[in-house]
């Protein structure tokens, strides 16, 4: 038998098999039960515990390029927050993040929740790490007015806020640089702030050293962390329903992973 | 003088942004120094807002040249052109003028056609990646077994079929990136934070002078 060949399957059978792979579970969902790890639990209890009327930072730092792995999450926590009745205000670090702040938006302005009340954008910040530091240090000092361009001072629920100190969380949802790191860097370690974040799952190999020294107090990775956290809510949403599909991927890669190192020792054994 | 101005200005900037940070006031409330600091640090903002008009105008010029003399590639170019103008005037008046069918048109056209497009373009590397995973995962040497063993663990580990598979299969993808992946990360953000901070004494100093451009 041509061992070689199995070593080196043209790449379009591997193409074709991930799309049927990822696609049949898309329009008939197989059901897999997601267990909920230790990190969408604490990230979950830490927002719960928040009280009604409090504020929350989103600070939407991503592209529509790394959306699908981390708007899920941003859209999960609104979802809570909104239930729980806890105001959100979006900041974006990349030019970008506000038009995922105005879709967040949408469906609950739609369900009659109003603008400026219970949510706020304040669109884009240019100047990566240096405009997240002087941010967290003085919000209604650098941003004068939101993306609808209404006077920041105008919004209620604005109101009492100097610094992100003042909101009862931050959460960082991130797919790069600018984003965690610098939160951390310039913000969470001088300001002290409850700071948590949900970032890209190829991030969260990186993001973990600020997780296990407690800078990050909790952390959603990828579309898996946006399910758990839908999961531990008790409201399965889309990310869960998407979770066969990234299954049934893995399980083909690592099957190829398998085949073409079988092949490769059959045919070290044959020469 | 064409070089030590510069050279002068980096060196005080850089003074003033490190030692507002190393120092506090006795009682917490701002310094003259932290003042200057945030003073300079809303200089960096305000020429990133710059530099994003700049980038528009050099795209402009660039692509411009192209489309004139129909080089290989130029209906490309236009519609890069095209796309910036239509985003600009629309989002301009959706954000300004505060217009209803402008806001709406705006948004309509970001969820319709950037968004799915970015998605579609992260979409592609899984395939990538699928192809890649497959050809460069072979068990040569003990490092690329290891490698190998611990991403086929984190895969199982991450996606829910793992642990239907075997129920620890979450529990070691959690070790691994806790523990081994955690002090590997650790070490290389340490040794590059102490290289950046000696790339940065040295540009403070005048030893390195690379942002000034040229040669030297």
């Amino acid at each position: 038998m041509d061992w070689k060949k199995l070593q080196n399957i043209d790449r379009r059978i591997i193409y074709i098999l991930l799309i049927l792979a990822t696609a049949i579970p898309m329009i008939k969902p197989l059901g897999i039960p997601i267990s909920t790890s230790a990190q969408a639990e604490k990230f979950f209890n830490i927002m719960d515990a928040i009280p009604a009327g409090e504020k929350v930072l989103f600070s939407l730092d991503y592209a529509p390029s790394g959306a699908p792995d981390v708007h899920p999450s941003a859209m999960a926590v609104m979802r809570h927050l909104m239930d729980k009745g806890v105001g959100v205000v979006f900041i974006a670090f990349w030019d970008a993040g506000p038009m995922f702040g105005e879709q967040l938006i949408k469906s609950y302005e739609e369900q009659g929740f109003e603008y400026g009340v219970h949510f706020a954008n304040l669109g884009y910040l240019p100047g990566g790490e240096s405009a997240i530091k002087r941010f967290g240090e003085d919000v209604v000092g650098q941003v004068s007015r939101d993306f609808r361009n209404n006077p920041v001072s105008s919004l209620p629920i604005m109101q009492g806020i100097k610094d992100t100190r003042d909101f009862a969380a931050v959460i960082d949802f991130s797919a790069g640089n600018p984003g965690i790191q610098e939160w951390v860097r310039q913000v969470q370690g001088t300001l002290d702030i409850n700071f948590l974040a949900a970032c890209v799952t190829v991030s969260v190999p990186q993001t973990m050293p600020f997780v296990n020294a407690g800078q990050v107090k909790a952390l959603l990775g990828g579309m898996r962390g946006a399910a758990e956290y839908e999961t531990v809510m008790g409201k399965p949403g889309p990310s869960v329903a998407k979770m066969d599909a990234q299954s049934l991927g893995h399980l083909l890669i690592i099957a190829f992973i398998i085949v073409g190192n079988v092949a490769f020792f059959l045919d070290k054994k044959a020469k | 003088m064409r070089r030590e101005v510069p050279l002068i200005i980096t060196f005080i900037v850089g003074m003033i942004i490190l030692l507002a940070a190393i120092f506090t006031s006795s009682d917490g409330s701002p310094f003259t120094l932290k003042i200057w600091a945030d003073e300079l640090t809303d200089w960096v903002i305000i020429v990133s807002a710059f530099a994003v008009g700049l980038a528009s105008v050099n795209l402009f010029r660039i692509h411009g040249d192209i489309i004139a003399r129909q080089r290989p590639g130029w209906i490309n170019s236009l519609t890069l052109l095209l796309a910036i103008i239509v985003f600009t005037i629309v989002g301009i008046i959706a954000r300004v003028g505060s217009n209803e069918f402008f806001d709406t048109l705006n948004q309509n056209l970001y969820d319709s056609i950037i968004s799915p497009l970015g998605a579609a373009m992260f979409a592609i590397l899984a395939f990538y990646n699928a192809s890649a995973a497959y050809r460069a995962f072979r068990m040569r040497s003990l490092e690329a077994t290891i490698m190998l063993v611990a991403a086929i663990l984190v895969m199982l580990g991450k996606a829910p079929i793992g642990e239907l598979i075997w129920s620890q299969f979450p529990s070691i993808s959690t070790w691994l990136m806790d523990v081994p992946n955690t002090v590997g990360q650790r070490a290389i953000m340490i040794g590059a934070a102490i290289g950046g901070f000696a790339t940065s004494l040295r540009i403070l100093l005048g030893i390195e002078r690379g942002h000034l451009g040229g040669t030297e």
